[in-house]
């Protein structure tokens, strides 16, 4: 009985391959056109000196300047510290909004849903000009209020090396991780109360069923938020762009500043291609390692 | 029931500790909700210059004015809400149909090839869109001839892979167990999926749904570039026209941002539901 | 069967979404793709000898700039009736985005608005088209020589001028008059840095705390702008290009540490805010409308406008007016002058270019071109958004005509903006491309960077013109920078 019903799983599991391609057509099809397609040209174009009219093949020119230029290699190095400084406790707070948001009734539920979720319908504009005013270097700011509420004399935040790094990383705690909330919001949901019930059972106790339940649950979420978060995070030029510029002295210039500059600024698409491709490896090799470590699929 | 030891407690402890996650979450959410309250109390201004902007928390004043002036600004006001909504509801129902598919199939189908073409997928996610920006215009302006046409702006989105690895990983927990069961029980695997998977899948699609319906919703650069005129020109788009040489009409730029925010709200909450219950496997189960 | 059913899901699935793709319309012409090489969508003329089509991109110069393109439509037809022009309209910020996607794509518009600056950039990927065989000399004419000669780049000219504007620096009139500055005599005569230096300082209010609640110049340096600032100090310092007639690079001068050591002694004064480095455009308006400084930069003519329209707000007080904010008239003053050099104002010109994409237009769709720029940048429309941005027309032909709407302008300021504009020097037209584009890198890499952390006072003038003077040298050579 039990032989047969292996030799009949396997016999299933094998005859999926029909059906799998079927079911993943239409997204192949897709991700071919716009997204294959345009990445083997970036391919392409890293190779060359890039020019509407015609290009020449450089060979690897471009990515020998990439690696020779001290800029690119401080650039690196922010947007690492930022990442490092700012996906993980992103995660770990949206994680904690979460699970804090759980044990209430729907209605309130409900409310505490939607007021994380509000901000991340607010325009980058809008953003952009709240930030620099909540960061105005003068007494009368609003951040300077608050720390000379403490005593502290008023910051150049935006301005100084020493605390621009840290405002910008202050700005991404602080603003909308209802994205995040929402995802693990529904995994905590898909947990299914019979394993609580288990526990509670055994006598465990609120910590002991979020490690070894709650935790373990969420791993693959939590994987996908990582893996997002850090690309999203090594591309990021935006908050830079808007708020410092870059400065002071690079202070903040991350390395998708630097491709902005590259493709806009001065041209050089090839240029811009290649430093992509490099920057592209290197998040691709810490996805890797994320995976290794924690993309283990949890099943029950 | 549940994570919270609820039953154990006493109601005195319950209540403190209810109050003290509530006020903590209540200060969280106070600091992200601000550019918001900014938005929406600077959409009550007058429209002026953005030199000439107050800075103050509180309004000193309440008029509709940048309202009336966002609509009569430009005849094609009501266009870029109807063409953004268009777009981001093709691109989020094409999503949700088929992302679900396809992350069902890389996480739960065994076929050929699966991981290679998985990680190919997610490599290409890791590539910034400033480099690729330029080839995949001139795939759709000048290869396809597309431009101006909502086909350009739904296409590039059809099937997103941040969407098919957000699935995958949901997938990842429904036991395989049940797949298999109705294996035996002959279904095909059309079936499963609709049987079986996209039953207990409803909190996921209704987070897919609302995640891609605001980033299309959102999206600024690419329908700014495939559009040339006004009447196409999505509601992000339009609102940067409150931009000009030296000055920018405040005002009523908010007052667009917060109109264009209100369709996502009503998205939300009309899907909200589908997360509150969450579908659990359980509950198929049982 | 069940494996025909499947190959039925594959097909239908492969259908369905190839009808989503041509669901929603619009004119799929699939020809064939073919990987690398698009053919230019905008440009059509050449088989038809009589009619033509012109795209141009333009921004919001002003909201009724963008409001008129329709008529400005029907109205170029009207007066040539083969030609249709399209107006493809896109916001003020993102529009060099879309003109250089459109660019490096290989289909540009015909025409596109640029800032003159920019100018090499482009003429650096060859996709700038010469219109002198197609000016007249009449045409010509009608264009101020300073601005005209901004769009050339050797022997040719690439675009035509929309307006040409000073960035300068503006006062409050009560405050100046009250550190006793005899401002009409400086819109006039000018003032050397020592002058302005003293006129701040006397400008500065402290209250009982020692706390300064008003300081004597404000100018918005944060993030890229802070470009701005150096930008416009240093034409009157003896440095009002990157190269010399010799083609060397200026700003390894002796100049160049004179005027960073200025700019760091105005702050060290307390003239200026130490926070100075993170004000942004906004800030520093809202300070000017606040009467937290005397003077403010960059300057332009509308501000004038913008201030008046504040101070009627104030009158009615119905809550409308900018909070905490004071009467106050804006008075148009020109940029101080550095190391006893000549006063040289930043004039702005913005315009149009004429492109082309990957096929060569022919020569009547040129001569249309031109036509269409022509109508662009003079007669009745330029007249109309000059007005609206408080400029003085460049063309004779647009100074000629009544605008549609005109605006209340304080006659010093005219008289001021007038003297200054008399002043700006020609464009350089003989920096090659790449001398330009090393240029420019520097100034993104090397100067704003430094100018940042010098304004922050995290680095001395002298490290600041040292780390200039090294980049420079690496990119020109010792031989390609001026040494003094």
């Amino acid at each position: 009985m039990n032989q047969t019903l292996t030799k009949r799983k396997k016999l299933k599991l094998e005859s999926d391959s029909g059906w799998g391609y079927a079911f993943i057509a239409v997204a192949l099809i897709a991700f071919c056109l716009f997204t294959a397609y345009p990445v083997i040209n970036a391919f392409i174009i890293s190779l060359q000196e890039y020019g509407p009219l015609g290009s020449t093949f450089v060979g690897l020119e471009n990515f020998a300047n990439s690696f020779s230029d001290e800029l690119f290699w401080k650039a690196l190095k922010n947007t690492l510290v930022y990442t490092l400084l700012t996906v993980p406790f992103n995660i770990f707070l949206s994680f904690l909004i979460a699970i804090l948001i759980i044990p209430f009734k729907k209605r309130t539920q409900t409310i505490f849903k939607a007021l994380y979720y509000l901000p991340a319908v607010a325009s980058g504009v809008a953003l952009a000009v709240v930030w620099l005013w909540i960061f105005d270097p003068l007494k009368t700011g609003i951040f300077n209020q608050l720390v000379g509420f403490f005593g502290v004399s008023n910051q150049n935040w935006l301005g100084s090396s020493a605390t621009a790094m840290f405002s910008l990383v202050l700005m991404s705690w602080l603003s909308s991780h209802g994205t995040a909330i929402i995802i693990y919001l529904a995994a905590l949901l898909g947990i299914d109360n019979s394993y609580y019930e288990a526990a509670e059972i055994d006598g465990a106790t609120f910590l002991q069923k979020l490690w070894f339940i709650v935790v373990p649950f969420l791993k693959p979420t939590t994987l996908f938020l990582l893996v997002t978060g850090v690309i999203g995070s090594f591309q990021v030029f935006q908050n830079a762009y808007l708020m410092t510029g870059g400065g002071p002295d690079h202070a903040t210039t991350m390395v998708g500043l630097l491709i902005f500059n590259n493709a806009f600024t001065y041209f050089e698409f090839g240029e811009a291609a290649a430093q992509s491709l490099v920057l592209a490896a290197i998040i691709g090799f810490i996805s890797f390692l994320q995976f290794k470590f924690i993309g283990k699929d949890v099943e029950y | 029931m549940g994570l919270y030891n609820n039953g154990l407690r006493s109601k005195g402890y319950l209540f403190v500790r209810n109050g003290l996650i509530i006020t903590f979450l209540i200060l969280f959410a106070a600091a992200t909700i601000f550019p918001i309250y900014f938005m929406i109390i600077s959409s009550f201004g007058d429209p002026v210059e953005a030199g000439a902007m107050s800075y103050s928390i509180f309004p000193s004043k309440i008029s509709f004015e940048s309202y009336k002036f966002f609509f009569k600004f430009s005849p094609h006001s009501l266009d870029w809400l109807l063409n953004s909504f268009i777009v981001a509801a093709c691109i989020t129902v094409s999503n949700v149909f088929f992302a679900t598919l396809a992350g069902y199939a890389f996480a739960k189908m065994k076929f050929k090839g699966k991981n290679i073409l998985f990680a190919i997928l997610l490599g290409s996610m890791m590539i910034p869109g400033q480099v690729t920006q330029v080839p995949l215009y001139i795939l759709i302006v000048n290869v396809f001839d597309l431009q101006n046409t909502y086909t350009a702006l739904i296409m590039p989105s059809l099937v997103t892979v941040y969407n098919i690895f957000l699935v995958k990983q949901f997938m990842s927990s429904i036991p395989v167990e049940i797949i298999e069961a109705a294996k035996i029980e002959g279904c095909s695997q059309p079936k499963i999926f609709w049987h079986i998977i996209m039953p207990l899948s409803k909190t996921v699609m209704a987070v897919l749904a609302i995640l891609t319906f605001m980033a299309a919703w959102n999206d600024f650069f690419w329908p700014f570039l495939v559009t040339n005129t006004m009447d196409m020109q999505t509601i992000q788009v339009g609102l940067k026209n409150f931009r000009f040489a030296n000055t920018t009409y405040f005002a009523p730029m908010m007052a667009g941002a917060t109109i264009s925010a209100v369709p996502m709200f009503i998205l939300f909450f009309s899907l909200q539901k589908y997360f509150l219950e969450g579908v659990t496997v359980g509950a198929v189960k049982g | 069967m069940k494996k025909r059913l499947r190959v039925l899901t594959l097909f239908l699935s492969v259908i369905m979404m190839l009808s989503l793709l041509s669901a929603c319309g619009g004119n799929g012409n699939n020809s064939t793709a073919s990987t690398d090489s698009g053919n230019s969508g905008s440009s059509n003329g050449g088989s038809e000898p009589k009619k033509d089509t012109i795209t141009a991109l333009l921004p919001p110069v002003t909201g009724n700039f963008q409001a008129r393109f329709t008529e400005m439509e029907k109205e170029f037809n009207e007066m040539y009736p083969n030609l249709t022009l399209k107006i493809e309209p896109a916001s003020w910020e993102d529009m060099t985005q879309k003109l250089d996607t459109q660019v490096n794509a290989g289909s540009p518009p015909d025409i596109a608005w640029i800032g003159s600056t920019g100018l090499s950039k482009y003429a650096a990927l060859n996709v700038l088209l010469d219109l002198n065989p197609y000016l007249s000399d009449e045409v010509k004419a009608d264009y101020d020589a300073v601005p005209l000669q901004s769009f050339q780049l050797g022997d040719a000219q690439y675009g035509l001028p929309a307006y040409m504007e000073i960035h300068s620096i503006g006062g409050n009139k009560q405050f100046l008059e009250e550190a006793g500055l005899d401002y009409k005599s400086v819109q006039q005569n000018g003032w050397t840095y020592d002058k302005f230096r003293e006129a701040i300082a006397k400008g500065v209010v402290k209250n009982d705390k020692g706390e300064t609640t008003r300081y004597g110049f404000v100018f918005a340096t944060s993030g890229v702008t802070s470009k701005d600032y150096l930008g416009i100090m240093a034409k009157s310092a003896g440095l009002p290009e990157y190269f010399d007639k010799d083609l060397k690079y200026t700003y390894t001068s002796k100049n160049f540490l004179g005027l960073l050591t200025s700019l760091r002694q105005l702050i060290d004064d307390g003239s200026m805010p130490k926070e100075l480095s993170s004000i942004d455009a906004g800030k520093r308006w809202n300070m000017f409308l606040t009467g937290q400084t005397m003077i403010t930069g960059k300057g332009l003519s509308s501000f004038e406008n913008s201030a008046r329209l504040n101070n009627e707000k104030i009158k009615a007080n119905d809550g409308s007016a900018v909070a905490n904010s004071i009467e106050a008239d804006y008075i148009v003053l020109p940029v101080p002058t550095f190391n006893g050099a000549d006063y040289v104002p930043t004039s702005v010109v913005d315009g149009y270019i004429a492109l082309r994409g990957k096929k060569d237009p022919s020569e009547e769709h040129k001569q249309n071109i031109a036509l269409a720029m022509t109508y662009l940048s003079s007669g009745q429309v330029a007249a109309n958004y000059s007005s609206e941005i408080f400029t003085t027309p460049v063309t004779a032909s647009a100074r000629a005509l009544e605008p549609a709407e005109s605006f209340e302008r304080n006659a010093d300021n005219v008289a001021a903006s007038d003297i200054m504009k008399s002043k700006a020097i020609p464009a350089r037209t003989d920096i090659p491309t790449d001398l330009a584009a090393e240029a420019i890198k520097i100034e993104t890499e090397v100067i704003i960077p430094k100018l940042q952390a010098l304004l922050a006072n995290e680095i001395t003038p002298q490290q600041m013109y040292d780390a200039v003077k090294a980049a420079a040298t690496k990119s020109f050579g010792a031989d390609g920078v001026v040494v003094d």
